[in-house]
């Protein structure tokens, strides 16, 4: 099939003037990036992440409702993309490759299919969120949280300390600010207690 | 030149081949992408408050240290967010507007110097204002969804006005007007309305 459209356009184009030929795929050009880029915009939408597959409608968007980052005083908020799809190009891509993962286990493995299954896996789950944003530096949380442009005077006391401990002791966000949209899984360890290769921060500044 | 011209004329009219429909493939990709990066280019902050002085040393100036720069989470809006509609088709029509700003900027210099920018601030407010008034402040709610604001959270007063600008048909911008620019001398935007509603209600 492929191979009959390929000779159909090769016979076209064969006799078709140049100049044609090249508008012909020049539109076809705009046409392809326009749609590709039109997907990776549904795909990062809350309407397409928190409701077409039940896995993440009954378990992870259902557990976000209510939090501080859906529902608060301004009602500026950060939803599903906001923390788990990366906001540069590069790493957006990856990561939008990686999905392929996504409907392998919705398709194929059944992973996640029921809350009992989601349950068991919640810790591992959690723990593959937390060090890659250990990993890049929290990056998407700082793409809405400027740490340069917080007012610290605007902060509780109890918030200003911490948070220059923080930065004493070289943590990140997700290291203090975790399942504070999702629930929190029992008995492992959190983000603190995850060893992560601090050489591969550079490194994860773009992967 | 001339024959050269006629080779590529001549190539161009002949027939093409499936290798000719790639590079347009490509060009169209390239354009497409070029086009696109522009204008995220042209919405981030880092042009808009420096690429022209008449915008560094007024709106950007007067924008530092206010609410949605510096704030308690460091969650900001910056020039676009608020000036630069976010759907595609007022988007495009609004970059097309730049041409007025490219106008000003290069041949009438309205506003080059201190003194003609605050002559004709209020004038410029004013028509930030109608433009938000009549699309409903747009732009503000697109980061504030109104449904997801927790009236607890706010305070008694926030929440009381909230629910009178409710009740008498305002939006955003009537009252949450010069909390990002110094503010003009003149009306403010709910007497603009005094004007508009004077006519239809008088019948």
């Amino acid at each position: 099939m492929p191979r009959r459209i390929v000779a159909k356009v090769r016979k076209w184009s064969a006799g078709t003037s140049a100049i044609v030929v090249l508008l012909v795929g020049f539109a076809a050009g705009i046409v392809m990036l326009g749609l590709a880029g039109t997907t990776l915009v549904h795909t990062s939408s809350e309407a397409f992440c928190a409701t077409n597959c039940h896995e993440m409608a009954t378990n992870v968007a259902m557990e976000f409702k209510g939090t501080i980052h859906d529902k608060n005083r301004t009602g500026v908020r950060a939803t599903c993309p906001d923390c788990h799809v990366p906001n540069a190009p590069i790493p957006l891509y990856i990561r939008k490759m990686g999905a392929v993962n996504d409907l392998w286990g919705h398709y194929i493995t059944h992973s996640i299919d029921t809350r009992e299954k989601f349950e068991a896996k919640r810790q591992l789950l959690a723990e593959r969120v937390w060090i890659y944003m250990k990993g890049n530096d929290s990056r998407e949380c700082r793409h809405c949280h400027t740490v340069a442009k917080m007012d610290s005077d605007k902060q509780s006391d109890k918030a200003k300390v911490r948070h220059a401990k923080a930065r004493k002791e070289k943590m990140t966000c997700i290291d203090c600010h975790f399942a504070i949209a999702h629930n929190e899984p029992v008995g492992g360890p959190g983000p603190q207690e995850l060893e992560v290769d601090r050489s591969l921060l550079s490194r994860g500044a773009i992967f | 030149m001339f024959k050269s011209l006629k080779a590529l004329r001549a190539r161009l009219v002949g027939p093409g081949s499936i290798f000719v429909l790639g590079v347009g493939l490509a060009i169209g990709m390239v354009f497409f992408f070029s086009v696109g990066s522009f204008m995220v280019y042209a919405n981030s902050e880092e042009f808009c408050a420096n690429a022209c002085h008449e915008m560094k040393v007024n709106m950007a100036a007067e924008y530092k240290g206010t609410i949605h720069d510096t704030n308690r989470t460091g969650v900001r809006a910056t020039c676009n967010d608020c000036h630069v509609p976010h759907e595609y088709i007022p988007n495009y029509a609004a970059k097309l507007g730049l041409f007025s700003d490219y106008w000003g900027h290069f041949v009438t210099r309205s506003i080059d110097t201190k003194e003609k920018f605050e002559a004709k601030r209020y004038e410029l407010a004013k028509r930030v204002w109608v433009y938000m008034k009549e699309n409903d402040s747009r732009e503000c709610r697109h980061c504030h969804s109104s449904g997801r604001m927790d009236p607890e959270k706010q305070s008694e007063k926030a929440h009381r006005r909230h629910e009178k600008g409710r009740a008498e048909g305002l939006t955003c911008i009537d009252c949450h007007f010069a909390i990002a620019h110094t503010e003009p001398n003149g009306p403010g935007p709910q007497e603009l309305n005094a004007a508009a509603a004077a006519a239809p209600t008088t019948k």
